[in-house]
């Protein structure tokens, strides 16, 4: 046999055979180890662990329309096709409308109570990856005219899981509308004869659109017991806006008033001059057709649509998503009669905050859509990071030691415990290095088992962890089993190395006496 | 030459004089016996001519080697080379097996060689009991793996520090036995007893009162 099969086979059955001190000192290497190696993995893990969680609270780039670009499937589109697949962790379209909340019917056109609302389209399968922190009770929409309804809005309308809701919109129409008006002209003789021109604007419908008043030849008014201006003078001003406010809107022909008991709709005289006001009103009635022109109008349409959604899920999230209902974007096309519209889509990606800022000039540049980092979340994203890795670090130091304080504890009771046997290896002429070698090769061989041991829990320990802290799974890493076994291995030896001091100032004479 | 040369030799403890002034010679293949009440020096003696321990004074010379002025180093490998020990308490590791026991001796002497160490286990009339552990072997049957252990390697010195001193009649008498065939082989022994018996074995007995040597009686009746 050589020696160092002898050498082997005495510190193995050093080990094996005395299994109680065995365990002890293998538990305490294990245990560091596996702390060790569980610490490790997390380490290791944690930027990516923490990346997940970070995106679990929220998109970190936002799309918006640009000045002059629509958001819709298109440019959406050309936006994501700049990002990479697998940075890509999802992206949500969302269209944002003021809905009104209908109660209890109570009469025609009659409700209990009517509320504005938020109401958000969106898809739900893709909310579900950008926004995984969405809390909700019941189920996300699946079929049409469901709803995921936020516990503010739910609670304020009373909607209950499985209830329904009313909402409303009011789809609101620009409509153009072209008209083609006609120009009169007459003129009138006015006060002491000098002559009122007016130019007079008709609408299609024969109604009075403007009347303007060319009164230049006009004396000023003489009224009783003052000099007022002419209607263009400063006091006449108003008199005279106001005065030719009135046509708008009349039919010709034109009647002034000349009692208090008239018809509204005859024209009052500008008092102190009703000579020039009879002469205005003489000309519009008397002017003749000169022209026509066109002009277009903007009008607004209003019209009310009403949709009920039964309620499928109530969601919690903390935020103000609490006070919106969510209904699919198919839904919010039916109800507003719009498709193919978004206000914002929230995108989850994944990547350093440099490479995102990059990212997202890229694609404000490229399809002029406005693409924004959600700064706040992505800076705590890092700082948080380095904190955690920092502490991880620092624990995984203070088990290191610990673990050696342990080892060395159990190693030096080992030493006195086997005083004779070093004793009688001395004796039987054992140098001190033959001493060192044994009790360093045993704490070796106990690093080698206690740190493959501890791999392996410390991958068990990572796991609970991971899941624990993080709710994920963990991928075992290889390249950790043989580091943890060297790490235990170099520990346990530098552990060693005052019991193995100990053991080699150890007397041999004290074999002799019989102890 | 002679083997073991003690000359003024002094262990000082202190205010203790554990062994004063003493001298002694031993030569090759002589069986020494030592005895004495407790107290009087016999196992610091044995310990200065096992290279464990180092005189106050005198001189110890050990196969022309003065044990009395070298290193600790130098000292184990004396040790190693020359001696074989027995002791009282017959010391084994306990987690080794019988045969592996003497393998050690042999282990830190030169190479372990399994078959050898068997031999000497049978020579001791425990080629039986070689896998059995320490605790599986009665205190006559671990002596003489004691026994096997230390003649393993030959050595020109078997020191024996009350090596019946547990054992029953029968078990002491096998190894008397033992000490006469070692003796009859050319082997040198030094052994420190109580026991009469075990001292009118020897060629010489040296009586050692208060760390000096009290008597010296030579063994007339004594047969190899
Ligand atoms: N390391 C020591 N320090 C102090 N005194 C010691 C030491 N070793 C031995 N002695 C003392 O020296 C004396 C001789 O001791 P030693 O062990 O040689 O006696 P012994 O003859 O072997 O006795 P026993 O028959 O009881 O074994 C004793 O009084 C003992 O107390
Ligand atoms: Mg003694």
């Amino acid at each position: 046999m050589s020696k160092r099969r002898m050498f082997l086979k005495m510190i193995t059955a050093s080990l094996l055979r005395r299994k109680s001190r065995m365990l002890t000192a293998l538990l305490s290497v294990a245990v560091g180890a596996t702390i060790l190696a569980g610490l490790v993995t997390v380490y290791v893990d944690v930027p990516r662990q923490m990346a997940a969680s970070f995106r679990s609270y929220g998109a970190n780039m936002l799309l918006m329309p640009g000045e002059n670009t629509v958001l819709n499937q298109q440019s959406v589109d050309a936006a994501l096709s700049l990002i990479s697949e697998e940075k890509l962790q999802g992206a949500s379209p969302y269209r944002y409308v003021y809905t009104e909340f209908m109660g209890n019917q109570t009469g025609e056109g009659k409700y209990s109570s009517q509320l504005r609302f938020m109401t958000a389209g969106t898809s739900f399968e893709n909310v579900q990856k950008t926004s995984p922190y969405f809390a909700v009770e019941g189920r996300y929409p699946e079929a049409q005219r469901e709803a995921l309804v936020g516990k503010n809005a739910a609670s304020t309308i009373g909607a209950k899981l499985g209830g329904s809701v009313r909402i409303a919109y009011d789809r609101t129409e620009l409509v153009e509308i072209e008209e083609t008006q006609t120009e009169l002209q007459g003129s009138a003789p006015g006060y002491y004869d000098a002559e009122v021109s007016v130019t007079v604007i008709l609408n299609s419908d024969g109604t009075i659109k403007t009347v303007a008043m060319d009164l230049s030849r006009q004396t000023p008014f003489r009224v009783a017991g003052m000099t007022t201006s002419s209607f263009t003078d400063t006091y006449g001003i108003a008199h005279a806006e106001s005065f030719t406010d009135q046509f708008t809107g009349k039919q010709l022909p034109l009647t002034l008033s000349t009692s208090e008991n008239d018809p509204d709709e005859y024209i009052d005289a500008v008092s102190g001059a009703t000579a020039s006001s009879k002469a205005v009103v003489d000309a519009v009635n008397a002017a003749l057709p000169v022209g026509t022109q066109t002009d277009t109008q903007q009008i607004t349409n209003t019209e009310r649509a009403a949709m009920s959604f039964t309620v499928s899920g109530i969601l919690e999230t903390g935020g103000e998503e609490e006070d919106y209902i969510y209904i699919s974007l198919r839904d919010m096309e039916a109800i507003t009669n719009e498709k193919d519209r978004f206000d914002v889509v929230e995108l989850s990606v994944a990547g350093s905050s440099e490479e995102l800022n990059a990212l997202a000039n890229e694609i404000s540049e490229n399809t002029g859509l406005e693409c924004r980092l959600v700064k706040r979340v992505t800076k705590s994203e890092a700082s948080v990071l380095g904190k955690l890795q920092a502490l991880v670090f620092l624990v995984t130091l203070v088990v290191l030691v610990l673990t050696m304080i342990s080892v060395s504890t159990t190693m030096t009771a080992v030493v006195s415990e086997r005083r004779k046997e070093i004793g009688l290896r001395k004796a039987l002429g054992a140098s001190d290095n033959s001493i060192r070698a044994e009790f360093l090769g045993e704490g070796l061989f106990l690093g080698l088992l206690g740190g493959a041991i501890g791999a392996l829990l410390g991958y068990v320990f990572a796991l609970v962890v991971s899941r624990q802290v993080f709710g994920s799974d963990l991928q075992f890493n290889f390249a950790l089993v043989p580091a943890t076994i060297i790490v235990s291995m170099l520990v346990s030896a530098l552990s060693c190395l005052i019991p193995v001091k100990r053991a080699v100032a150890i007397d041999p004479a004290l074999v002799l006496k019989g102890e | 030459m002679s083997l073991l040369e003690i000359k003024h030799v002094s262990k000082i403890y202190g205010e203790l004089k554990a062994l004063d002034d003493v001298s002694l010679t031993v030569e090759k293949g002589e069986w020494i016996a030592i005895m004495g009440p407790s107290g009087s020096g016999k196992s610091t003696m044995m310990n200065i001519i096992g290279c464990m321990d180092k005189p106050t004074s005198g001189q110890v010379l050990l196969d022309g080697m003065d044990i009395s002025r070298e290193s600790g180093k130098k000292l184990t490998e004396i040790r190693r080379d020359k001696i074989g020990l027995i002791f009282q308490q017959f010391h084994m590791v306990s987690y080794l097996t019988a045969v592996e026991n003497v393998m050690v001796s042999q282990y830190y002497h030169s190479m372990p060689d399994e078959s050898e160490a068997l031999e000497a286990l049978d020579r001791v009339g425990l080629k039986q009991r070689a896998r059995h552990l320490p605790s599986q072997l009665s205190g006559g049957e671990q002596q003489r793996v004691c026994v096997a252990r230390a003649l393993i390697n030959h050595p020109e010195l078997i020191l024996a520090d009350e090596p019946t001193g547990n054992l029953d009649e029968a078990n002491e008498n096998i190894v008397l036995d033992l000490f006469r065939q070692l003796h009859r082989e050319g082997t040198t022994l030094i052994v420190v007893t109580h026991d009469p018996e075990v001292g009118e074995a020897a060629q010489r007995m040296i009586v050692l009162e208060h760390g000096r040597v009290a008597k010296e009686v030579v063994n007339e009746s004594f047969q190899a």
